[in-house]
């Protein structure tokens, strides 16, 4: 990938400074308190034997190599450089400067090396043909256009030769971490419980390393209307699709977990008010509800919009807005779970002994009852996610989404969706926006199955005991 | 049961009121009516008096919850919160912000956007219930292997996926209907066979899934173990005493799909240009006419508050625990 | 005749294998009934279960066989099973609460049967049903047949089960524990149709109990088993005048007795109560589901009066719904009491303010039932066990609090290097004794005890109440000791409260309410607790 280099070098050269939007600050601030749970829940075993049944299973083992790449993905392109003169990028957009530079006039196919649509053309001087131009990126590198399919097979034998490259140096490396020599490395990687997990590693190295060296020349996936690199772009709808989906279970949980437990502990008249609340508040259907928070604070940010100097600090807001819109409606259901959960948690025998032993509130709740809230709060927020996910393209489709200068899936699929009717049929863009999703939200759906499976007392490692008493 | 359904229907008041107080706090506090009536009259060129003029039109020109030029109670009632809820409250819903009678509006979409969600449910239930029935007879073989795994699978596909492909490939590839669009009459058949598959397409995945959860659990209950020692069939066990018990859970889903059932399905409406409530909300939004979508916010919450009622009367009915009113 | 030769069930868990019963070998005359004894996870009720072939999907036989009548039950198809199941052996399971359809009528539950294994519909079914329903011992069965589960009392929905169990006359009836969810007085009732049945009708009758006593009076022959494995068997005579295996002579040592022999004498009574319990009165309020449903309440505790000294154990039996546990919880002030006055070494709990409450607590603790609930999975023993200390401000300095620790565990005879690990890592015993570890760490004066031994097998239980009566002598501790175990009362109480209702209906020194009760509940209580000889 000789375009890495030179991105790299610019980074490198230029004075360094990081330029954080809101959201940037947020998603990584949500990353590193998910660090610190991470963190508490590897010292306390009854955590980490849940945690390491989950990445035992091949499932949930598998989902969290996908899921960590798109996070590496959203992480790499929530990290803005300062440069100067110029609007901030993200690293990512360093890393893929061959992609965000190489544009193309209009539409053109995947792999393609002329363009979608024909244009006048000048062959000789003075002689104009309509025909379809060479693309500017895609392919430029071939004197003929024939030549394509030997330089595919070329690109995609290096590919895969340098992901066997990297898939054995993190074989070594993994190993080397786990406390292995070299020798031990070498001849006990493949052990059968982690066979299905070094599977999806090495299928994994080799699609980014083969798309890296096919995306060097060729738009991979397409280009759009306006000609930008429609793997580029997916790439970066990584990102919307994850914060708004973090912070929205950011912003969820705390209303959720405060007025969940004081309506369970405290019960009386701050239980029927907060009960009022939720009640009230899940009888509006959702998409309303979304759809009249997020038109009121549009209005609201149309009109301060004088404030805002850049164009995507305000489509940033508005992304956080929507996040702000998402998690202020939807902490009802987690809420009415914490509450019947803390209703019965506070009769259960080790919270009316440390009552009985004089323990204040603070100590019960910190102690007793939070701790043993959190499988309830992971599995909801874990299933919760992946419709996050989903929702936006469906909210972004009736225009109460994210900002239309945001690359996101649902963006995507919008622009592309009228395109359909063209002949012949642009199909790439639509295809790898859902793809992208699907990848995501299966990835998400599994863990959220595998997760609950090992955090669900019933059939948890603390199992055990609850069968013992039978 | 007077007695519990007169209480009932007296706590939901509350519920209308807070909703309502929600949505015009979420319009009023965040935007001024001035902003409202110089985004409808067009941003420039735009003097008091006309903006004066638009909101005495539209009853947008009295203050938001507390008039302070009257005295008593009129401090209260001469309001914009308190002449729009009890407005609504009679279910007289007025005119839009564009000035389209939104009651008569309603009545005439009402129709096919109920045209394409009965259709929906009775296909879900009639697919998903015997297909969740027949994975937990046959659990743990490789047909419930498969169906599960189709299904998390499904579950991860954009609802925007099954329309997109159901048009291309139905609409424009075969070309067995049309696209989009919407006829009278029993014209209108070809016109909602498409969004009624493809709707019934998308929930399907999640639906069996979760359907196969409950049965699955129930199966595991110590009153099956009995009926299996009574010498019963499998098949017996499942329908006798599986099925009646698992239809508890099974009456909360259907209910909490009913307020959906009359305001349609947003998107899919929206899609496939279905005339009804569905559509008409989504172009309420995006033309932000306030007056329409506080009324379709009424109206959801309305049916979701008949929706828990139902669900207790549905509860009453299957689970011979249940009483209302008593012990 | 059934016979279970050399059966082997094995349990899978992630991987491992495990012998759940070793090489059992047992033979069911029909006119007879054999009892299975032993405690728990001993197998014997998935032995119950494998011979219908209704095992838990985790558990698989792995050899032996069932003959029934020669016939090898393991290998008949799934069709042919159907008709041995019901029809040639009844089984009655141990919780009748869950074991019935809830939205079933009863009627059509027992018919069912009857419809499958004998054809029967319509009219003679209706009477063939009602008959059944009769003979069980359910009042006017016309009345009763359309009614559903949850309109009978326990006893009575056992009585159900036990009509589905005989619809279709089998020649074997199995009941695995069909009255240890039952309250002593209708465990009697239940165990007398039982046997009257099983005479009337000359069936084989497989009886599963942990419970010595019940197995005394039911059967004709006995099976002892332990961890999987038959110890001894032999007919009731001879095994119970002479048990020869180590482990049977265990069982009938530390199986709790009604025998004046083991009574404590009472403490001679002195000065001031340490706790005294004045008219107290307790209401539940019960809430529906929704924020909307209306209150009511429901009264669990009334006018109690009763007093404590130190150094003494006063015991409150009752059956379940007596308001003996309500009553324990609200002199712990875990539950508010509507009226009353609980005096605690001379102040009054209920007056006290919330600080000075939180002071007070120190010297009255409490020790629950369930080994299971009463610790929080995600703290260790040291943790849990000073818990007591931390919050009451004691021992600030943590080397202190640790020596403390080690100190109780020892004392409860717990080996002071465990006071890292997790509660899931021990066994029930070893929890009640942590669980009486972390109620001491304060040094309380009155410990109440709610049901503390009745999770627990019958030689773990023994080992708890010894322990218990050797704390007291040591430290000259009180004890509220609730319980709905005669047995257990007579070897550790002084005094003895009977509660029926939510009163107190009888108080005195055990010797006194024991073996000359006033009361007729508590004469009927005595005479249902099945006795050894």
């Amino acid at each position: 990938m000789p375009g890495l280099i030179p991105a790299f070098a610019s980074v490198a050269t230029e004075p360094m400074g990081l330029q954080l939007l809101p959201t940037d600050l947020l998603f990584l601030g949500a990353l590193a308190l998910a660090a610190v749970y991470g963190h508490s829940a590897a010292r306390e075993p009854l955590a980490r034997a849940r945690w390491s049944r989950v990445l035992h299973s091949p499932g949930g083992g598998i989902a969290c190599l996908v899921l960590s790449v798109y996070l590496a993905v959203a992480v790499l392109d929530s990290v803005r450089v300062e440069r100067a003169e110029q609007a901030p990028l993200t690293v990512l957009d360093l890393v893929l400067t061959p992609l965000r530079t190489g544009m193309e006039t209009t539409y053109s196919a995947p792999f393609a090396t002329h363009a979608h649509a024909r244009e006048n053309l000048e062959h000789a001087p003075g002689l104009w043909v309509r025909d379809y131009p060479r693309l500017k990126f895609g392919g430029r590198h071939l004197a003929l256009p024939e030549e394509t399919a030997r330089d595919l097979v070329r690109r995609i034998a290096l590919g895969t030769a340098l992901g066997f490259g990297v898939f054995v140096v993190l074989t070594l490396v993994i190993n080397q971490l786990r406390g292995r020599s070299l020798r031990g490395a070498i001849t006990q990687w493949w052990e059968p419980a982690w066979r299905w997990h070094w599977s999806a590693l090495g299928v994994l190295c080799l699609g980014i390393t083969i798309v890296g060296c096919l995306a060097d020349g060729w738009h991979v996936l397409g280009t759009d209307k306006v000609g930008q690199d429609v793997l580029y772009l997916s790439l970066k709808s990584v990102r919307t699709g994850l914060v708004l989906a973090v912070l929205a279970s950011l912003i969820t949980l705390p209303i959720a977990l405060v007025l969940g437990v004081l309506a369970g502990y405290r019960g009386g008249w701050v239980d029927d008010v907060i009960q009022y609340l939720y009640t009230t508040l899940s009888s509006i259907p959702g998409v309303l509800l979304i759809a009249a928070a997020a038109l009121s604070l549009d209005l609201f940010l149309s009109r301060e919009a004088g404030a805002l100097h850049s164009l995507a600090l305000r489509a940033d807001l508005r992304l956080l807005a929507l996040c702000a819109v998402l998690g202020l409606t939807g902490w009802t259901s987690l809420c009415r779970l914490l509450r019947a959960e803390t209703m019965k948690l506070s009769t259960i025998e080790f919270v009316a002994s440390a009552r009985a032993l004089g323990s204040p509130s603070a100590a019960l709740l910190r102690r007793h009852l939070l701790p043993n809230l959190m499988p309830l709060v992971i599995i909801t927020t874990v299933l919760d996610f992946s419709s996050l996910v989903l929702a936006e393209a469906v909210l972004t489709y009736i225009d109460i989404g994210v900002d239309p200068s945001t690359e996101s899936w649902g963006n995507l699929i919008n622009g592309a969706r009228l395109e359909l009717a063209r002949e012949p049929v642009i199909w790439w863009s639509l295809a790898s926006a859902l793809g992208g999703m699907f990848g995501l939200v299966l990835a998400a759906n599994v863990f959220a199955d595998t997760v609950r499976d090992a955090f669900d007392p019933r059939l948890g490692p603390d199992a055990k005991g609850v069968q013992g008493r039978a | 049961m007077t007695a519990w359904f007169v209480r009932r229907l007296g706590y939901f008041l509350p519920i209308l009121l807070g909703v309502n107080l929600l949505t015009f706090a979420l319009f009023f506090v965040v935007n001024s009516p001035d902003d409202m009536a110089r985004r409808h009259l067009g941003e420039r060129h735009v003097s008091p008096a006309a903006v004066s003029d638009w909101k005495r039109a539209h009853g947008y020109d009295r203050p938001a919850f507390l008039n302070p030029a009257q005295n008593g109670l009129a401090m209260v009632t001469d309001t914009l919160f308190f002449a729009g809820s009890s407005r609504l409250f009679s279910f007289n819903f007025g005119r839009s912000d564009g000035g389209r009678h939104i009651g008569w509006d309603i009545r005439q979409r009402i129709w096919p956007s109920l045209a394409i969600a009965l259709p929906v449910l009775i296909l879900e239930l009639l697919i998903a219930v015997p297909l969740g029935l027949a994975v937990a007879l046959l659990r743990g073989s490789a047909f419930d292997r498969g169906l599960t795994l189709l299904c998390v699978a499904a579950m991860a596909i954009s609802s925007l996926f099954f329309i997109i492909a159901g048009q291309f490939l139905f609409a424009r590839m075969l070309r067995l209907m049309p696209i989009s669009g919407f006829a009278e009459g029993w014209d209108a058949l070809r016109f909602l066979l498409l969004p009624v598959v493809v709707q019934v397409l998308a929930g399907l995945g999640a639906r069996v899934r979760w359907n196969r959860t409950v049965f699955l659990e129930e199966t595991s209950r110590e009153y099956v173990r009995t009926a299996r020692a009574k010498g019963l069939s499998e098949a017996r066990v499942l329908f006798r005493h599986v099925l009646p018990n698992a239809a508890l859970p099974l009456i909360t889903t259907i209910v909490v799909t009913l307020p959906g059932l009359f305001l349609g399905s947003l998107i899919t409406e929206s899609f496939f240009a279905i005339p009804g409530l569905g559509s008409y909300t989504i172009d309420a939004i995006q033309n932000q006419d306030f007056a329409i979508v506080r009324t379709m916010v009424f109206l959801g919450s309305l049916l979701y508050i008949l929706g828990l009622l139902l669900t207790d009367l549905a509860y009453a009915w299957a689970d011979p625990r249940i009483r209302l009113g008593g012990n | 005749m059934l016979e279970i030769s050399n059966l082997v069930l094995v349990a899978q868990t992630q991987g491992a294998s495990t012998r759940v019963v070793d090489d059992l070998s047992l033979s069911l005359k029909r006119g007879q009934t054999t009892v299975l004894v032993g405690e728990s996870g001993s197998g014997k009720s998935l032995t119950a279960l494998a011979v219908v072939r209704l095992l838990p999907p985790a558990i698989r036989v792995a050899t032996g066989s069932v003959r029934l009548e020669g016939r090898d039950l393991l290998h008949l198809s799934e069709r042919e099973m159907n008709s041995v199941r019901g029809a040639r052996i009844g089984f009655v399971f141990q919780e009748p609460q869950a074991a019935l359809n809830p939205v079933m009528r009863i009627g059509h539950q027992i018919g069912e049967a009857l419809t499958r294994h004998r054809g029967l519909r319509g009219r003679l079914l209706r009477e063939r049903v009602l008959e059944l329903l009769a003979a069980v011992g359910i009042p006017e069965p016309q009345r009763r047949f359309k009614d559903y589960p949850h309109q009978f009392s326990g006893g009575m929905k056992q009585r159900v089960m036990i009509a589905i169990a005989l619809a279709a006359e089998p020649d074997f009836l199995i009941a695995d524990e069909p009255t240890t969810a039952l309250d002593v007085s209708t465990q009697a009732q239940i165990l007398d149709l039982l046997q009257a049945t099983q005479r009337a009708r000359g069936m084989g009758m497989l009886f599963i109990t942990h419970d010595l006593a019940v197995a005394h009076r039911m059967a004709d022959s006995l099976v002892v088993m332990k961890e999987g494995s038959v110890v001894e068997h032999g007919s009731r005579d001879a095994l119970f005048s002479a048990p020869v295996h180590a482990y049977t002579r265990h069982l009938f040592a530390v199986s709790p007795r009604l025998t004046p022999s083991a009574l404590l004498t009472p403490s001679p009574v002195t000065g001031e109560p340490l706790l005294a319990v004045r008219d107290l009165n307790v209401h539940f309020p019960q809430r529906g589901a929704r924020w909307w449903s209306r209150t009511r309440s429901f009264a669990a505790v009334t006018d109690a009066n009763l007093e404590v000294h130190a150094g003494e154990t006063v015991a409150v039996v009752g059956e379940s719904g007596s308001g003996k546990t309500t009553l324990g919880r609200t002199l712990l002030r875990l539950q508010p009491a509507q009226s009353g006055r609980v005096a605690f070494l001379g102040r009054d709990l209920f007056a006290l303010p919330p600080e000075s409450l939180r002071r007070a607590r120190r010297e009255l603790q409490v020790v629950f039932q369930d080994p299971f609930a009463s610790m929080n999975p995600r703290m260790t023993v040291q943790q849990i066990v000073e818990e007591g200390l931390v919050a009451q401000g004691l021992l600030r300095e943590p080397g202190a609090r640790a020596a403390h620790v080690g100190n109780l565990l020892e004392k409860v005879g717990l080996d002071p290097a465990w006071s890292s690990r997790f509660p899931h890592e021990f066994s029930g015993g070893q929890r009640q004794r942590i669980s009486i570890a972390r109620a001491l760490a304060v040094a309380p004066r009155l410990i109440v005890c709610d049901e503390p031994t009745s999770a627990l097998d019958v030689s773990v239980q023994a080992q708890i109440l010894t322990l218990l009566k050797a704390l007291q002598q040591e430290q000259g501790l009180a004890y509220l000791f609730i319980t709905h175990n005669l047995g257990v009362v007579a070897q550790l109480a002084h005094r003895v409260l009977v509660m029926h209702q939510g009163r107190i209906v009888e108080s005195g020194a055990a010797r006194e309410v024991l073996f000359a009760p006033q009361q007729d509940y508590t004469r009927m209580l005595l005479a249902a607790v099945p006795s050894l000889p």
